[in-house]
């Protein structure tokens, strides 16, 4: 299920335009086949338009790309018997019950033979004895189960999953991460999953693209992007205005950011710095501070200047995104 | 959610295969338009809604004329039909194909609810194609459609409404309201492809239901119409249907043309909507 070099997923120049925005910006990746990919990127950087472009659900203005082996423009049927999708949203049909869910995704993947498949999935799950049940009555964690179950029944080669602990329990949150890293192992299934989790994307992927405004910032394993930063940050917001020139002057600091009443200081090691830092500032009253060491946040602050979870944002699309992002605000 | 969620190891889970495809899409095609009839039949109201609404056109117009009793006048030049027929017997063909009108406007809504709650994604990231989601719409809104029938026919029944006319002239009635309703789902799912406002089916429903049932000779004969009314009443599938019924109803005969006018109507609907659908259909 992959192209001649043993890849998953090309996609070349690949762009998505709605109107004047350019969702998605000439972006070039491959996934090679049995490896997890993680796209990591702030609210409406492009990460569920990219997924859209490749699963062939939305048409892409430029470039091109082939998915499981085949060009998704050209053969996207082919494509979609060999691709599974866990949205978002969690998208099911809340009027039928979670067994008449897995009945409808077999028949709209021509499965034979599905129902065994489909009961040891119930099983894993610990859905089996909700089966009968509507999934409208089911809890967010039981639905996203349900979702997984689908995009697992036709034993697809790569499966997409837009950010697949969105919501979610931090129980459920592990016991989706093992399943991801399970389902990667022991069936090669190639899994290219959004989110804006640093921690999600360190431990699961085995390479991370960064992306923003549309394109990739930078690409490579964890571990490759955390070593390109050697460098820690340092945010800090004080209560009364602090001169930059103040925080340029202090021993070890090497660049200065602003970024809303925050400042984020780039330094060669946090411990060597904040001595010197707080000399500095004698007399201001510091309202927060916060040391990033090297990470996937890191990598994102060094090379957009912004931390992940305040660039983009007040881009809630619907109401079920917003009340989903409530939901795990109050985790 | 359970408090404490065991991880079990990932089970090695049975393989199934892509069985093969004798009819290309048959399988989707099956599977969606079931999906369309267990929903229906789980949500009744729409049934009800269905059936509330021809049920109340002959009950309550076709009593307007109760008391006129047995008028052979009013037969003869406010009818046109042979002395001793009630309104309401030739009230109930008219109000059979009228209903077809509508039929689609359900079928547009659910369409239009599938964009919405992205279902319509979860059908498209599948090997199904746009025309077959269409097409499992429009059968499965004609179906609800067809469901008024034997209701209708009780109720005219119940009535009084005299039976004339063998099985299989009235099984070729049903056909032609099959057809008819075939006919104006597949316009209203065209029309509505690319629509996600939950308001378009209800607009496209109003403007073209009252000129559709008073051009048609579904409630009265269209020979009493002026000759503006006539020429619209002659391209109305919906008059084809109230005359294929009345022949059925009034008269005890069949007439083959209407029949043929209406498969010809349904056929070019279904074309025209599945080349459309294929096209326009919105996935969200
Ligand atoms: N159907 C659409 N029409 C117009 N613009 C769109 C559409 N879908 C997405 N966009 C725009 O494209 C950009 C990327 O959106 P996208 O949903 O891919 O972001 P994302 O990375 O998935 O964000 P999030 O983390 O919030 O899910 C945004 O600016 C968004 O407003
Ligand atoms: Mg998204």
């Amino acid at each position: 299920m992959s192209d001649e070099n043993g890849d998953a997923i090309v996609a070349e120049g690949l762009t998505k335009r709605y109107g004047a925005i350019t969702a998605v910006d000439h972006v070039n990746f491959r996934v090679p086949s049995g490896s997890v990919f993680g796209l990591l990127g702030p609210n409406g950087a492009g990460k569920t338009t990219i997924i859209k472009v490749l699963t062939g659900l939305s048409d892409m203005t430029e470039g091109t790309a082939r998915v499981a082996g085949y060009d998704v423009r050209k053969e996207p049927m082919h494509v979609k018997e060999r691709i599974g999708w866990v949205a978002a949203e969690v998208i099911l049909d809340d009027d039928l019950s979670g067994w008449e869910n897995l009945w409808l995704q077999a028949k709209l993947q021509r499965l034979s033979g599905w129902t065994v498949r489909a009961e040891q999935l119930l099983e894993y799950f610990e859905l089996s004895d909700r089966r009968k049940d509507k999934v409208g009555k089911y809890s967010t964690g039981m639905r996203k189960k349900m979702e997984i179950a689908l995009a697992l029944l036709h034993q697809p080669a790569i499966i997409f999953m837009d950010e697949p602990t969105i919501g979610l329990d931090p129980n459920v949150r592990r016991m989706l991460w093992k399943l991801i890293t399970g389902v990667n192992r022991e069936f090669g299934v190639t899994v290219l999953l959004t989110s804006h989790y640093i921690e999600e994307a360190d431990s699961l992927c085995d390479r991370v693209a960064i992306i923003d405004h549309g394109k990739f910032v930078a690409t490579g394993t964890p571990s490759e992007l955390k070593s390109r930063v050697r460098a820690d940050f340092i945010e800090l917001e004080t209560k009364g205005d602090v001169s930059e020139e103040r925080l340029r002057a202090v021993p070890g600091v090497s660049e200065v950011r602003s970024q809303g009443k925050a400042w984020i200081l780039k330094v060669s090691s946090a411990e060597d710095v904040l001595p010197g830092l707080f000399a500095a500032l004698k007399g201001d009253v510091i309202r927060r501070i916060n040391v990033e060491k090297p990470s996937l946040e890191s990598v994102f602050i060094d090379i957009t200047g912004k931390r992940m979870d305040q660039a983009g944002g007040g881009d809630v699309q619907d109401f079920r995104k917003f009340y989903m992002q409530v939901r795990r605000a109050r985790q | 959610m359970s408090g404490e969620t065991k991880v079990a190891a990932l089970p090695s889970v049975h393989a199934v295969r892509h069985g093969p495809a004798w009819v290309p899409q048959g399988s989707q095609f099956s599977g969606l338009y079931l999906r369309e009839i267990i929903k229906t039949f789980r949500n009744p109201f729409v049934i009800v809604i269905t059936i509330a609404q021809p049920f109340m056109w002959l009950a309550f117009f076709g009593s307007s004329f109760g008391n006129v009793g047995n008028s052979a006048f009013f037969d003869q030049t406010v009818l046109h039909a042979p002395v001793g027929t009630t309104f309401i017997q030739f009230l109930l063909p008219g109000v059979l194909s009228t209903s077809m009108l509508s039929i689609g406007m359900f079928g547009s809504m659910s369409t239009i609810q599938d964009k919405r709650f992205g279902f319509m994604k979860r059908v498209l990231i599948t090997p199904t194609s746009k025309a077959t989601v269409y097409l499992t719409k429009t059968l499965g809104s004609a179906t609800r459609g067809l469901v008024q029938i034997p209701v209708m026919l009780v109720a005219a029944w119940a009535f009084g409404v005299p039976f004339l006319g063998g099985v299989l002239d009235w099984l070729g009635f049903i056909l032609g309201l099959t057809l008819l309703g075939v006919g104006f789902s597949a316009f209203f799912l065209a029309m509505t492809a690319s629509s996600t406002d939950w308001q378009t089916p209800g607009v496209i429903s109003n403007f073209i239901t009252m000129p559709l049932m008073f051009a048609s000779g579904a409630l009265f004969p269209a020979s009493n119409y002026p000759r503006w009314m006539q020429l619209i009443a002659n391209y109305n599938p919906v008059g084809y249907a109230s005359l294929l019924g009345r022949q059925v109803v009034v008269y005890g005969s069949f007439d083959w043309t209407y029949l043929g006018y209406l498969a010809v109507f349904a056929a070019a609907m279904l074309i025209l909507g599945t080349a459309v659908a294929s096209r326009y259909l919105k996935v969200e």
